[in-house]
């Protein structure tokens, strides 16, 4: 959230005049203009804004994919950057997500083999969640082979698998109908609920912001806060 | 759907074209590079083939002294009939010759007579040495006037100022006085029977020959056609015109349909030697090997550059696919799209046909000095026209046909799919590998039955022909390696998944299983890509291979034509000890190693006459250079050493040994000249071994004995020749000093000019050339197909490794990925690669055997190239994975984006 910290060290991400600008000279666009903010342990965040507001880009940011051109990022709760992923740090993309020479329950327990635990544990913990999407039917299937509302799905999973700190979601729900998407929604907030983890998700869907305790919204690359009731 | 006005079409395709070139540039520039590759290499191999036909045609008329001896038949009028020569069409110049047969020579100095058996005396006239200045060789005095032969020379002791008499059958003896000593390089066609087939030829050319001037000649033998007109005869010498096709075989055909026709218009009064005909029937025969070499060695390098091609522009395919849906849902039509994707193929083939062009030319300027190789403007056009026909037929198989195949069956939904599961190839559940691997080994049972005869040409047989069912066994043996390794690399990753994750695990750590999980299901693309390079390192290793093997035969060949690096033959009649002062001489000369002497007799073998050699069994092996190939039931030592061990034992010929029914200690008794008497005595040997070939020998029949034994038996250790060791180097500057030593008393033949002499006019086009082009393009394609579709196969799965990198993964664990593949992929290539190159090696000398004389011991092995070869493919892989972990990580956030 935006609002005055009391307690730093208990924000799992800070951003203090965050900028970034692509290019250089009179090429050069601002994609996102000092942003400040903040977000807590549970916050669940809804970014809105049209189309090229640099929604995408501070979303990059906050999770550490991209760097500022300006300003600073941290994430106190969490530690320096290179301890940011694999875990604790979690991203569902707007496509499906997974990689397609992995079937899914392989998909899923990567996020756990890349942090090193052992194979026999990630495998236990992917099934797991896969069963906790109602996704057991799936787990020996290719990626190619999912719908999209699926394979969001076994995005999720594979997000919960990792019991991150900190979820993004790159309008997770955009390609698909409006079922599915709830489906997908729903599965993210109960990820977020049930770890404790922050959740922030762009998204254009009206209704899908409804649903998140907080919107910040962007327009040219500046970020408005705009305080939403639960529903 | 669309419907277009035509102008609104060609604005689409070249807007597609457009957006093409700006967004796919990579991709359309590794698709151009393949058949860039394919259109050089065929367009520089083409040219360099006709350059090599015509090099190989002038070659022959060059080696040629006089192309035609139209001889008079009796009774003819001999100045008529030289003007009626004279006046023929394509004949260029002429020169009557005449030759008489004289009883034999005879000259006295310092009250000592020496006389020679029969011999002949030729009149030419005085222009004849300009015309044909190859007939004669000037050794020492005059040029002109009476030239005695060094032969007859050196039978008579006789030097410039000498006077030798003449014997005439029938008539008083006359007196001439010699003013020059020459030599007769190509006596045998000289001194032919012309008319007679090659069988009824006399085996060797006179020895005593003595050259007048034409009008000394008529005056001294005019007399002898009233008593004896059989001894006389009448030749015309001739030049032709030699603006003959530049094709062997075509200027044969020419030259031979001419010289048919001069004995027409001669009526039966002249017969014609055509001895330039019977020097281009051989040149064609070898131009025949040419193409084949240019067929075996530089066809698969084409093919392989198209498959190279094809597998780029598949390594596209997918997003081909996704472009061609977006626009099907745009309202694109079928034909629409195959306009675009045939638009695409034009602009990849044309683009890499140029490229392959200038590659071509360049190639040419570089390595020999022209763009067309030497060849003729026509030449080089008709090949660069082939060519470019071939590689836009490339881009049209890669890039048009798969398209237009999607596009007539492809759905919106197939066209996401990129990994799917799918089952083994047809080819593979119909065993057509192994059914190809077993079909090469059945024709090459059946090629070997005919004894490997490729080129099959006729002596006086206008038409030529070429065995190109010989071509299926390599073909085959090498288009089914390439499955096999296919299939085991594809069998290998789908049944040993738990093997490659264990194997894998130092690299890949817990990612292992994941990795190898990862392969399994992209087993296809990985063993397309193992099967390309083991096809790339089977052709260029065994092309490698068998050039060397055939440079190293083609040496060994020299070797035993010449017999060492300098050869010095003692004329007939010169006693030369092994302990003369000549030899001491000799082997004082600095740069000189070792100087071997080799007794050189004759001997009859019941009524046939044959050369025997006597060797000093201790010192032979070495000196001679003698390799295991030319003896049988042994190595050249183990013979050699039989030799040492039995004092009469004698080498013989597998010929002698097959006339005379001969087993191992049977005894031999030869009729050897007595060095004292002069007559013939017998002398008893007994049978050890079989020698195939030996230095100096003739190819069929010959012996080889201790010369210890021969000089006890006949009372004379005369040496036949000398091989002098310089250790290959100063060869002609020794040649040279060895000459200037012994005078006129011995011939001296260096390695050098035996090199250029010996080899038959397809050494003298030179394969290295031929080896220089493949090899280089070799290497090119060596690396195209493991880095350029390697790289082009992981930039595919960029987004893959985005993703991975998204979820975490650090440079290491992406590497696992992409190295394991990039591993799998070239190692398996290059070891089935390599153990197809051995086989297909062995193959094709064995089936190209025609090329190689004396046949190889064993292959020579170019290390230095295929360490380079080795070094070029791991480094293209190398580049390749590492540009691939590079790119997944710094351009990952672009590929999110577009997730």
């Amino acid at each position: 959230m935006s609002a005055p910290n009391d307690n730093a060290d208990e924000l799992v991400v800070c951003a203090t005049d965050a900028a970034r600008t692509f290019g250089v000279g009179a090429g050069a666009v601002v994609a996102v203009h000092g942003v400040c903010c903040e977000v807590r342990p549970g916050d669940l965040i809804a970014l809105t804004g049209p189309s090229g507001s640099g929604k995408t880009t501070l979303l990059h940011l906050l999770a550490g994919l991209d760097t500022p051109t300006a300003g600073s990022i941290s994430w106190p709760s969490i530690g320096p950057f290179d301890r940011l992923r694999p875990g604790p740090i979690a991203i569902v993309f707007q496509a499906p997500s997974l990689l397609l020479p992995l079937d899914v329950v392989e998909n899923v327990e990567l996020p756990l083999l890349l942090q090193g635990v052992e194979r026999h544990v990630a495998r236990r913990s992917a099934l797991d969640a896969l069963s906790r999407l109602d996704l057991d039917s799936v787990a020996g299937k290719l990626p190619e082979e999912l719908s999209g509302g699926q394979a969001q799905r076994v995005a999720v999973a594979r997000v919960l698998v990792g019991r991150p700190q900190l979820i993004m979601a790159d309008e997770p729900t955009g390609q698909l109908d409006h079922e599915s998407g709830t489906v997908v929604i729903d599965a993210l907030i109960a990820a977020a609920t049930q770890t404790g983890a922050a959740l922030i998700v762009n998204t254009h869907d009206e209704s899908v912001a409804r649903r998140l305790d907080h919107r910040w919204s962007m327009a040219h690359g500046r970020l408005l806060v705009e305080e939403v009731s639960p529903c | 759907m669309l419907t277009l006005h035509p102008g609104r079409q060609l604005r689409l395709l070249m807007s597609w074209m457009v957006a093409l070139v700006r967004h796919s540039v990579g991709r359309l520039a590794a698709t151009a590079v393949g058949v860039a590759l394919a259109v050089g290499l065929l367009a520089s191999l083409g040219a360099f083939l006709s350059a090599s036909k015509a090099t190989m045609t002038q070659r022959a008329i060059e080696t040629v002294a006089v192309d035609w001896q139209i001889e008079a038949q009796a009774g003819t009028d001999a100045s008529t009939f030289a003007a009626a020569v004279s006046a023929t069409p394509n004949v260029a110049a002429s020169e009557p010759v005449s030759y008489a047969s004289t009883t034999g020579f005879e000259t006295t100095k310092a009250g000592s007579t020496q006389t020679t058996g029969a011999g002949q005396v030729l009149g030419i006239s005085d222009t004849y040495r300009s015309t044909f200045p190859a007939q004669f060789r000037d050794l020492v005095g005059a040029g002109s006037g009476v030239l005695l032969f060094q032969q007859t020379a050196a039978n008579l002791a006789a030097q410039p100022g000498d006077t030798v008499q003449i014997g005439r059958a029938g008539l008083t003896p006359v007196t001439v006085t010699i003013e020059g000593i020459v030599d007769i390089p190509q006596a045998d066609t000289l001194f032919q029977t012309v008319g007679a087939p090659g069988g009824a030829q006399p085996q060797a050319p006179p020895d005593n020959v003595i050259i007048l001037p034409a009008g000394l000649w008529h005056t001294l033998f005019d007399p002898l056609i009233a008593v004896r007109p059989d001894l006389v005869r009448t030749q015309v010498h001739a030049r032709l015109d030699h603006r003959l096709p530049h094709d062997p075989a075509a200027a044969y055909s020419d030259v031979a349909g001419k010289a048919r026709n001069l004995e027409v218009l001669l009526v039966g009064n002249g017969l014609v030697g055509d001895n330039l005909g019977a020097t281009l029937a051989g040149a064609r025969s070898d131009a025949l090997y040419a193409q084949v070499l240019f067929l075996f060695l530089g066809a698969p390098g084409a093919i392989l550059a198209g498959l190279l091609t094809w597998s780029v522009a598949s390594a596209g395919r997918d997003q081909r696919r996704r472009e061609q849906a977006l626009l099907r849902v745009r309202g694109a039509t079928t034909g629409q799209l195959v306009r675009l994707s045939t638009t695409e193929a034009a602009l990849v083939g044309v683009v890499g046909s140029a490229l392959g062009l200038g590659i071509a030319a360049v190639l040419g300027r570089v390595a020999f000095g022209t763009a067309g190789f030497g060849a003729t403007a026509t030449a080089t056009s008709v090949w660069s026209i082939i060519a470019v026909a071939f590689g836009v037929g490339i881009a049209v198989l890669s890039v048009a046909v798969p398209a237009r195949r999607d596009a007539r069956n492809l759905t919106v939904a197939d066209a996401r799919v990129t990994v799917r599961r799918v089952g083994n190839p047809r080819w593979m559940r119909w065993w057509l590998d192994l059914l190809l691997l077993g079909a090469a080994a059945v024709v090459f049972w059946l090629t070997s039955q005919n004894n490997y005869q490729l080129v099959l040409a006729v002596e006086g047989v206008p038409s030529i022909s070429v065995s190109y069912w010989a071509f299926a066994g390599p073909a085959l043996l090498w288009i089914g390696a390439g499955l096999f390794g296919y299939r085991l690399t594809h069998v290998a990753l789908g049944r040993g998944r738990r093997v490659i994750a264990s194997a894998m695990r130092p690299l890949s750590g817990g990612l292992s299983d994941t990795v190898a999980g990862s392969l399994q299901r992209q087993r296809r693309a990985v063993a397309r890509g193992a099967a390309l390079v083991a096809l790339t390192i089977g052709f260029a290793a065994s092309t490698a291979i068998f050039n060397a093997t055939y440079r190293q035969q083609a040496e060994a060949d020299a070797i035993l034509s010449n017999g060492a690096d300098v050869t010095l033959t003692t004329s007939p009649g010169v006693v030369v000890s092994p302990s003369s002062p000549q030899a001491a001489a000799i082997a004082a000369l600095p740069g000189v190693h070792h100087v071997e002497p080799l007794q050189h007799r004759f001997a009859y073998v019941g009524a046939d006459l044959q050369d025997l050699f006597g060797v000093n069994p201790s010192t032979i092996v070495d000196a001679g250079r003698l390799q295991n190939g030319y003896f049988q039931g042994g190595s050249a030592q183990q013979l050699i050493d039989r030799l040492a061990a039995q004092p009469d034992g004698i080498l013989v010929s597998a010929e002698t040994v097959h006339d005379f029914q001969l087993l191992p200690g049977d005894a031999i008794t030869l009729r050897l000249q007595d060095g004292v008497t002069k007559q013939y005595v017998a002398v008893p040997f007994h049978y050890v071994g079989v020698a195939k070939e030996f230095p100096t020998a003739p190819h069929d029949s010959f012996l080889v004995a201790n010369a210890d034994y021969i000089a006890a038996r006949t009372g004379s250790d005369a040496v036949g020749a000398f091989l002098i060791d310089t250790g290959g180097a100063n060869i002609t500057s020794i040649a040279e000093q060895v000459r200037q030593l012994l005078g006129v008393d011995a011939t001296v033949t260096d390695l050098e000019s035996t090199r250029v002499t010996v080899g038959s006019t397809l050494t003298a086009v030179d394969l290295d050339g031929l080896t220089r082009v493949e090899l280089g393009f070799a290497l090119v394609l060596g690396a195209a197909a493991t880095g350029l579709t390697l790289w082009l196969g992981l930039n595919e799965r960029r987004r893959t490794f985005a993703i991975a990198t998204a979820l975490g993964a650090n440079q290491r664990q992406l590497g696992a990925f992409v190295w394991a593949e990039a591993g799998i992929t070239t190692g398996a290539g290059l070891v089935t690669g390599a153990a197809t190159a051995w086989i297909l090696s062995n193959m094709l000398v064995k089936v190209l055997n025609g090329v190689f004389d004396p046949p190889p011991d064993s292959l020579a092995v170019p290390w230095t190239y295929l360490a380079i070869l080795l070094v070029v493919s791991l480094s293209a892989a190398t580049l390749a994975a590492v540009l691939a972990i590079r790119s997944s990580r710094t351009q990952h956030l672009e590929l999110l984006r577009a997730l």
